[in-house]
């Protein structure tokens, strides 16, 4: 099997969940038309890239714009754990932004309550 | 402070950080202002766990004062203020800065302006007539109100102004994610994105030396770029 279609072979689950968390976002309301979008186009370029490799390659390597050598085993492994990466990293900075603005919301909550029941107490 | 039902119920959010030396003053002069109005008002001074006598003296002079346990930012204790607005059910919220750099008289010309204009965010706008106001602050705010342009497309006068008045709408919906001064241009894009009206108005805003020494300085704008950059990244990756 070539070395391109194999990096495009496991490099394609990530993409489609990837992809498919963009839409399940936007079904379940957690997320607006234009971020699915955004996210499924993002996504969709590194699918392009991935699959146009080789002619890209020979491209690049016919018109003399790269010396390197052809992709390695190595190359699919490196540019799998990249992508990889990409996805955790994003999904991660999700997560934390979310708890990020759970706890602003806890801290205003609590500052308003305690603030007013002071106040009362203060009163009585 | 009256409360009659008829009256419309206006809250004055004042968020505050180590202003005990001057929000004395601020919150006498918007009792005084409002005094004879037909609005029924609350001034809130939201504490942002300042270090001196901030609370005390707010409310010595009549403020309900919110105390934030864990120092936020402009963007967060604004935040809290209007949240209790919304949750004592206001018809109209007003911001203002805690330094003593907004005239009351502008905030209460506000009130009567988004009313009859039927806005629900309405800009007090410092560069509609920029007078006393020095070329660097001028140059710093049109920057970044073109920032917020380019990033936004929100085309304000003065996208970081601090006076602004809301309307229950506004409070009902208007929420953003950034707790530093970012939050000022976030809030025009989250206004714009939930579809409500933004107006502006003309206000003066008075440089005393001691708003200059507590005033943003022009290369905290750099911050703000960067992070609202990252806030419209973050936005498009979902």
């Amino acid at each position: 099997m070539s070395r391109y279609l194999l990096l495009f072979l496991i490099n394609l689950p990530f993409i489609l969940v990837a992809m498919l968390g963009a839409i399940t976002q936007y079904k379940l309301r957690r997320s607006t038309r234009q971020k699915m979008i955004a996210r499924i186009s993002i996504w969709l370029i590194v699918a392009t890239g991935l699959a146009l490799a080789q002619p890209i390659y020979d491209w690049l390597f016919s018109h003399r714009l790269t010396q390197t050598e052809p992709l390695s085993l190595f190359d699919v492994v490196q540019i799998t754990g990249i992508i990889l990466v990409f996805y955790i990293a994003n999904r991660t900075r999700a997560k934390v932004e979310t708890l990020e603005k759970r706890l602003q919301d806890l801290h205003q909550e609590l500052s308003i309550k305690l603030s007013t029941t002071r106040d009362a107490n203060v009163k009585r | 402070m009256s409360s009659t039902a008829s009256k419309l119920r206006v809250c004055i959010v004042i968020p505050a950080f180590n202003e005990s030396s001057v929000i004395g003053g601020v919150v006498k002069d918007v009792v005084k202002t409002f005094k004879n109005t037909s609005y029924s008002t609350e001034i809130v001074v939201v504490n942002d766990s300042s270090k001196d006598e901030t609370a005390d003296v707010a409310k010595r002079h009549g403020a309900t004062v919110i105390n934030h346990i864990l120092n936020t930012g402009a963007g967060g204790a604004t935040a809290t203020g209007l949240s209790y607005a919304q949750q004592h059910n206001y018809d109209i919220a007003c911001t203002m800065d805690a330094d003593g750099q907004h005239d009351s008289q502008d905030v209460l010309e506000g009130v009567h302006q988004i009313i009859v204009r039927k806005s629900d965010l309405l800009i007090g706008s410092r560069l509609i007539n920029n007078q006393g106001m020095s070329r660097v602050k001028i140059l710093g705010n049109k920057g970044l109100s073109f920032i917020t342009y380019v990033l936004f497309g929100i085309n304000s006068t003065d996208s970081q102004s601090g006076l602004r008045i809301y309307s229950r709408k506004a409070l009902e919906q208007l929420r953003w994610k950034t707790s530093g001064y970012e939050f000022c241009s976030e809030m025009l894009w989250r206004a714009k994105q939930i579809g409500l009206t933004i107006d502006e108005y003309p206000i003066k805003a008075i440089y005393t030396e001691y708003s200059k020494s507590k005033g943003q300085n022009n290369w905290n704008a750099v911050n703000i770029i960067k992070s609202l950059l990252k806030r419209r990244i973050a936005e498009l990756l979902g």
